[in-house]
């Protein structure tokens, strides 16, 4: 598979896809909260969709592409999304952001039309225990916005 | 972690044949994964031969003659939501209200059929379409009904090295799906309803009910449905309190048979078509409250 743009090689086929990219690759964006697919923290992209890595084996991304929060960009160029979270300040904790960022990168990229309930819907697998939801939503319609007048 | 032996088949042919082999006694198919990696990873270590690298697998949805909707049991559900083909309503909204989007680029129609929960959230549209079950193993492909696949919570009929290839759906004037959670997204069913009929004016014909969560499996509703011959609220009542006869609801951590029962019949109700006093204002109260 290849991993924010870079092929990875030996690892376990039968692991789940969340401890190869957090413990293989050191990728700690990826977070895990509940390892059951219920909170979303964990949330990457597979071939541009979200999945919740706990809940995939390693071997199912054999060669497809994986994009973590890190590929999306890096705290020295955030990408204009994740600019957004923190011009709205759209977090508390922050557990849950990188997976938050992932399932509205995705939004963003697949949405011809985006609307605060789409967002909502977008990132209805995405628990915040802090329940900050209307800056991450406020932060994902900014972007939007941003993405439709460039 | 020490994770399963997982093969990775590139052809149906290779899948059936390794899922029949003898180094695989212990073997079981997997497409989604995302109940097995929660619940069926804990006392052994199988062998998995997973169903979601073959080349030749069947597209997401094709439209048969007879207007039979042919739907792939290993492609993610939210293939089939995004498929060109259309496929019946009540299909399309359980899958709208199934766990979330996350699980739905996972999940597939085959391992929510064979995990046989009785809460399974895309069964009971299955059942009010008739649905057939295209079953592959290496002694043949074979069809059945989806209600003789369901033997209980947790329990099929399907055959040691068989899996599920596709699932046929036959075509239905009007269809629908409702269910009842702790919340819209990533809940289980506390009571589910899937509904299909014809109607000629205001009489209904070929009414098919199917419930979940209220019975050891998804169940058809027979004396509900012979109720239901018209969407009038007293008519709508007289089925709503007839389904109690065709199920078996039990106390639960998510819900008590009592609250399930009345639940359903609420369920039920809700299909009353909106009466000429119900001004446009009042219907929109009407729906949310319901929502």
């Amino acid at each position: 598979m290849k991993v924010n743009g870079t092929p990875v090689h030996g690892y376990d086929p039968g692991a789940r896809l969340l401890d190869v990219l957090r413990d293989h690759l050191g990728l700690r964006g990826v977070k895990e909260g509940c390892g059951v697919g219920e909170c979303g923290s964990c949330t990457v992209l597979l071939d541009g969709d979200p999945v919740c890595s706990c809940l995939v084996f390693a071997g199912q991304a054999d060669g497809r592409d994986v994009v973590t929060a890190e590929g999306l960009g890096t705290a020295d160029d955030l990408s204009p999304l994740q600019r957004q979270f923190v011009d709205h300040q759209a977090l508390q904790c922050g557990y849950c952001i990188p997976g938050v960022v992932v399932s509205a990168a995705a939004h963003l990229a697949e949405a011809d039309h985006v609307s605060e309930d789409s967002v909502r819907e977008a990132l209805s697998g995405n628990l915040c225990r802090c329940t900050g939801y209307s800056k991450l939503v406020a932060a994902v319609l900014a972007a939007a916005d941003h993405r439709d007048s460039p | 972690m020490i994770g399963p032996t997982l093969s990775r088949p590139r052809l149906v042919r290779a899948a059936t044949t390794q899922l029949a082999d003898a180094l695989c006694a212990r073997g079981r198919p997997v497409a989604g994964a995302t109940d097995l990696l929660i619940h069926g990873l804990d006392t052994a270590t199988p062998e998995l031969v997973d169903l979601t690298a073959m080349s030749d697998a069947r597209p997401p949805v094709e439209q048969l003659s007879g207007g039979v909707t042919r739907v792939s049991a290993t492609a993610p559900i939210s293939a089939i939501a995004r498929a060109p083909v259309p496929i019946p309503a009540a299909l399309a909204q359980a899958i709208a209200q199934f766990a979330s989007p996350q699980i739905r680029n996972r999940a597939t129609l085959g391992g929510n059929i064979a995990n046989a929960s009785p809460a399974a959230d895309l069964v009971p549209p299955l059942v009010v379409t008739d649905a057939v079950l295209g079953l592959r193993s290496a002694d043949g492909a074979r069809s059945v009904p989806i209600s003789d696949v369901l033997a209980g919570p947790g329990r099929t009929t399907l055959r040691a090295g068989e899996w599920i290839d596709y699932v046929d759906l036959h075509p239905v004037e009007h269809s629908g799906f409702r269910k009842l959670g702790y919340r819209r997204a990533l809940a289980i069913a506390v009571v589910s309803l899937a509904w299909s009929w014809s109607a000629t004016g205001t009489r209904l014909r070929d009414v098919r009910l199917a419930a979940g969560a209220v019975a050891p499996t998804v169940v058809r509703c027979p004396h509900a449905e012979a109720a239901l011959t018209e969407l009038t609220p007293a008519v709508v009542a007289t089925a709503a309190t007839a389904i109690h006869q065709d199920i078996a609801p039990i106390d639960d951590l998510r819900a008590h048979a009592w609250y399930r029962r009345d639940a359903l019949s609420g369920l039920v109700r809700e299909l009353a078509a909106p009466t000429e006093e119900q001004t446009g204002t009042q219907l929109s109260e009407r729906n949310t409250t319901a929502s």
